[in-house]
């Protein structure tokens, strides 16, 4: 078990460190909430809609679009070069390489939904009263869902002809209900809603999270192996 | 006593092409056989089945005597592949790049490893140097430290001399012959004659997929050779 988590961090690490090196990613990440932030805040009049009401729906929304940009590259590297090549005759198994790819995206993401809400809360001057380790569970459930399935997507879209077009057809119908529990329980939470309002959210966001990242270990392999 | 690498009747098709068409050969440890072919002969569909990296159609690759299938990923760790590209990361620094592969590998003594095989193709003052940023010629020769990291039995090369300057060429077939040790079981694609037959112990021709004919080097010179590659490329065309 040791050796099978050492290489799902070796990939993840390699990952963050090609990061470190280009900042490509993130870059692309950050500026886009940042610029999402800008419109949203000159888009929205706050003398008729309360931002509070609105911010799940906005936070849910760039953090999904946002990540796709910087998710939709993640086998693009992998491909200069021939490096997957060099990593398929690897003795790795290919779910601890689907595994090591999810964590090092959940990592990278996890970094530009931090910038949402930090932006977020700047332009929009947003009041949490609601329970904090309640919604930092709905954004991690959340986002492992949606980092365990764009990850699988885009390497299926990494082999397609059509690329990185097919990644948001492909990806967003599944979206949907990472997107519907992640809204719902992240306004609740912004309304002060106590925690049992969000249980029966956060169980669907933790089974479609553990549900997307085991089906999509188990497939990887049909989707890279040539 | 187990052939280092054997291929046992290997198709695969792409649609309804036959990229090899039923290719079958056995090396002892310590031969080398070099596949030329025009382009387009399935040589480098040929080399990704044998290195695992593609599922064949049908038939077998066997390393050492054992099945080579693609799912399995223990017989990885006998095999190392030499490509055109290099197979690394060109933001990584080639010790960067060897340190990740180690990993991958499982190998353990990475500290010691790593700094021998940087050596051995003498790039340890480059060991900090981006893939990215190095020549053609030493991008090649980082990519063999690569391939020779884990200690492979069987080697293959794909088109390895493609893009280097004739002394880079040189060097590269330096370390290539050095691998003619009576361990390794190297093969060799490319379609360039002069350099695929310099080391060579068995040629074989490959064209539209199938072997045309397989043949011990140390019977052919050079223009005879290119004579018989000739008249076979054309009877196929």
């Amino acid at each position: 078990m040791r050796t099978y988590l050492r290489l799902v961090w070796a990939v993840a690490r390699k990952d963050l460190l090609v990061e470190l090196r280009t900042h490509e990613r993130l870059t692309a990440m950050g500026a886009f909430v940042v610029l999402i932030g800008v419109l949203f805040n000159f888009s929205i009049d706050t003398a008729l809609v309360r931002p509070q009401d609105i911010a799940a729906a906005l936070i849910w929304m760039t953090i999904i679009f946002g990540g796709m940009l910087g998710l939709g590259n993640t086998f693009r590297l992998e491909q200069e070069d021939g490096a997957l090549s060099g990593i398929l005759q690897s003795p790795i198994p290919l779910d601890a390489l689907y595994l090591g790819k999810v964590l090092g995206n959940f990592i990278l993401l996890s970094v530009m939904v931090a910038l949402v809400f930090a932006v977020f809360g700047l332009f929009f001057s947003l009041q949490f009263s609601g329970n904090p380790i309640a919604l930092l569970g709905v954004v991690v459930f959340g986002v492992v869902g949606f980092v365990s399935l764009t990850t699988l997507f885009s390497a299926m879209a990494t082999r397609s002809s059509m690329g990185e077009n097919l990644l948001p057809v492909l990806v967003f119908p599944l979206l949907i209900p990472v997107v519907v529990y992640g809204t719902t329980a992240t306004d609740r939470l912004f309304a002060g809603r106590p925690v049992a309002e969000v249980s029966g959210n956060l169980r669907m966001l933790l089974a479609f999270a553990i549900i997307f990242t085991v089906a999509g270990a188990g497939l990887f392999r049909f989707v890279i192996e040539e | 006593m187990s052939f280092g690498l054997e291929a046992v009747g290997l198709v695969r098709t792409f649609g309804g092409l036959r990229a090899v068409n039923g290719v079958s050969f056995q090396l002892h440890p310590g031969e080398l056989l070099t596949v030329f072919g025009p382009n387009g002969a399935g040589k480098t569909t040929l080399l990704r089945m044998l290195g695992g990296v593609m599922r064949p159609t049908s038939g077998q690759v066997r390393v050492a005597g054992a099945p080579a299938d693609v799912a399995s990923r223990d017989w990885r760790h006998r095999v190392g592949i030499v490509s055109h590209q290099s197979l690394l990361y060109g933001q990584l620094t080639i010790e960067e790049n060897l340190r990740f592969y180690g990993r991958l590998f499982g190998l353990t003594d990475l500290k010691t490893r790593i700094p021998e095989r940087l050596a051995s193709v003498g790039l340890t003052d480059r060991r900090r140097t981006p893939v990215r940023d190095l020549s053609r010629g030493l991008k090649q020769r980082a990519a063999l430290a690569r391939a020779l990291l884990h200690d492979p039995e069987v080697l293959l090369l794909d088109e390895p001399y493609t893009g280097l300057d004739p002394h880079a060429s040189g060097v590269f077939r330096e370390q290539l012959a050095s691998l003619k040790d009576g361990r390794h079981t190297v093969v060799l694609v490319t379609h360039n004659l002069i350099q695929g037959l310099e080391l060579a112990d068995r040629v074989a021709i490959q064209i539209q997929g199938c072997f045309s004919s397989v043949t011990d080097a140390g019977s052919l010179d050079l223009s005879g050779f290119q004579a018989l590659y000739h008249a076979a490329v054309a009877d196929r065309a």
